[in-house]
């Protein structure tokens, strides 16, 4: 197990450089897709500020935990999809028979399959998170930690999460708009405070669309300095991945190749 | 007649292909109802909360029902700016000058017919949500002509400023950010989430005159309050910006196409 974790680290810095090195030859496509999903991040984060003003409905938060959600989201689903960058393109590649060339190579094909793409926007995403955390909340040391272990955790759940959406597409054909749809329904719930919710509805929300795990929970963490509710927090994200990867792999038993013959670049 | 024909016709297969695919209007149509669960149960807190039958100079069933209207209008827009840049990078846009038609003008009856069908779809299933959560909207002849006849407009201003947007493929690395911004403003200052009564009193009247407003706030504002005062100014306004818009989509295609150049034989 420690071989195989070391083998995947080993892999994961690998694309990482690589991916960088491929993205960067477009310098100012590059820079402006990071600084145009930070301005589209500051953009809602303002409003809702705004809106929660004016309209006070966040229960026992306030204004700094809505800060907080957003920061946390925003940067774990940023370093989720700029690592894993194919987790939000399973059922494309599903679908077009792109998977064919992910299965020649003598690695794990999920890992291998999600580090091959870099999503350069969702850098946006995370530096906009770390800045609005440390500039908007001005968290202590400890606190900023816990940020740090935090983001990792809700990354593993937003990245867990698209790839037991997007293998869908093996059951279902073309499943690329209604995994793209789930995976905005789990952002959109997680910006959402969780005292709008209640009922059938919480319940929903840590287990079928776990904006709980990835986004209140996190936030409650942050709010009481809560190591406990962190590392909840990491079983729960621990266990989207693990029903992710298995819809992955149950797909994949039956899947049956494409017919496309394609060289991949 | 001829021209406009040929124009129809691309608009009317374009809609057809539309229906085809019925699990992307699943997946698009499961967006819609959790969105307007969503703004359902945060709108029901703002009322609780202030304890008044009107929020904005709206009812809770009309907040509700205006959400309706501009989800079903903006979830029903095609992607324009991305399949123009595609067209633009890809080298594809070749094969459209070579034909007896305007390239502009097959975009936007392309855009126009796939727009319409998958609207009155959201629009369906939109007015059930809402009945369900609300109950019904008091409608008038009014209501339903007036936003009928200013949805054409809406349409083509959205379609040119997507349009503009991918045409700037010609000259810079990537458009993917701007529209990301264009459709973050559309979507808190065109009034997509929230009626612009919301905003304070002087921030409000710059907002209505921006363009955003044309293509969101204007029709859904008169689906729920129609006057035709009312109705008069939002087609004064959306018929400039169709007009300037037209002027720039005009002025800037012309200068690109000189930018295109044919290599082999």
């Amino acid at each position: 197990m420690p071989k195989s974790f070391s083998s995947f680290l080993q892999l994961a810095i690998f694309y990482l450089k690589l991916n960088f090195k491929s993205q960067s030859e477009y310098r100012v496509a590059f820079f402006w897709q990071i600084v145009s999903m930070a301005i589209n991040d500051s953009i809602w984060l303002f409003f809702w500020m705004f809106f929660f003003d004016r309209f006070p409905v966040l229960g026992n938060w306030n204004q700094r935990d809505v800060v907080a959600m957003w920061s946390v989201l925003a940067a774990g689903y940023g370093l989720g999809t700029a690592l894993a960058g194919n987790s939000n393109n399973v059922a494309t590649l599903i679908l077009k028979g792109e998977l064919d060339s992910w299965l020649l190579y003598p690695r794990a094909v999920l890992p291998h399959l999600l580090l091959g793409r870099m999503s350069v926007s969702s850098w946006g995403d995370f530096l906009f998170g770390v800045g609005a955390y440390l500039f908007l909340v001005h968290p202590s040391i400890e606190n900023f930690l816990l940020f740090a272990l935090l983001v990792p955790i809700v990354g593993v759940t937003v990245v867990g999460f698209s790839v037991g959406v997007g293998s869908l597409g093996f059951f279902l054909g073309s499943a690329e708009t209604i995994s793209e749809n789930l995976r905005f329904a789990l952002i959109t719930f997680g910006t959402y405070p969780p005292s709008i919710f209640s009922g059938a509805a919480k319940i929903l929300l840590y287990t079928v669309v776990p904006a709980g795990i990835c986004s209140y929970l996190p936030v409650e963490a942050l709010r009481q300095n809560s190591l406990e509710l962190a590392l909840l927090a990491a079983g729960g994200s621990m266990i989207v991945l693990f029903v992710g990867s298995a819809i992955f792999y149950a797909g994949l038993a039956k899947y049956e190749s494409g017919s496309l013959i394609k060289l991949q670049s | 007649m001829r021209v406009l024909r040929k124009y129809l016709l691309v608009a009317l297969l374009s809609a057809r292909s539309n229906v085809v695919y019925l699990s992307e209007v699943v997946g698009r149509l499961l967006f819609l109802g959790v969105i307007l669960y969503i703004f359902s149960r945060l709108w029901i807190a703002v009322y609780s909360h202030a304890g008044s039958h009107q929020v904005a100079d709206l009812s809770i069933v009309q907040m509700i029902w205006y959400l309706v209207a501009t989800e079903a209008m903006m979830l029903s827009g095609p992607r324009v700016s991305a399949a123009v840049d595609l067209d633009v990078r890809s080298g594809t846009i070749v094969n459209y000058l070579q034909r007896p038609l305007s390239y502009p003008l097959y975009c936007l009856s392309h855009n126009l017919g796939e727009r319409t069908v998958r609207f009155f779809i959201n629009l369906l299933v939109g007015s059930i949500i809402a009945y369900v959560l609300v109950g019904p909207l008091a409608l008038s002849w009014n209501s339903v002509a007036f936003f009928l006849l200013a949805l054409p407009l809406a349409f083509a201003v959205d379609f040119l400023s997507g349009f503009l947007i991918g045409l700037g493929a010609f000259w810079f690395e990537d458009t993917s950010g701007m529209n990301l911004i264009y459709s973050r403003m559309t979507m808190i200052f065109g009034g997509m989430l929230f009626p612009l009564s919301i905003f304070p009193d002087n921030v409000r009247p710059v907002l209505e005159w921006l363009p955003f407003s044309a293509v969101v706030y204007g029709p859904a504002k008169l689906f729920v309050s129609p006057s035709v005062g009312e109705f008069l100014s939002i087609l004064a306004r959306q018929s400039l910006a169709a007009v300037v818009f037209a002027i720039l989509v005009y002025w800037i295609y012309g200068r690109a196409s000189k930018r295109v150049f044919v290599n082999g034989g």
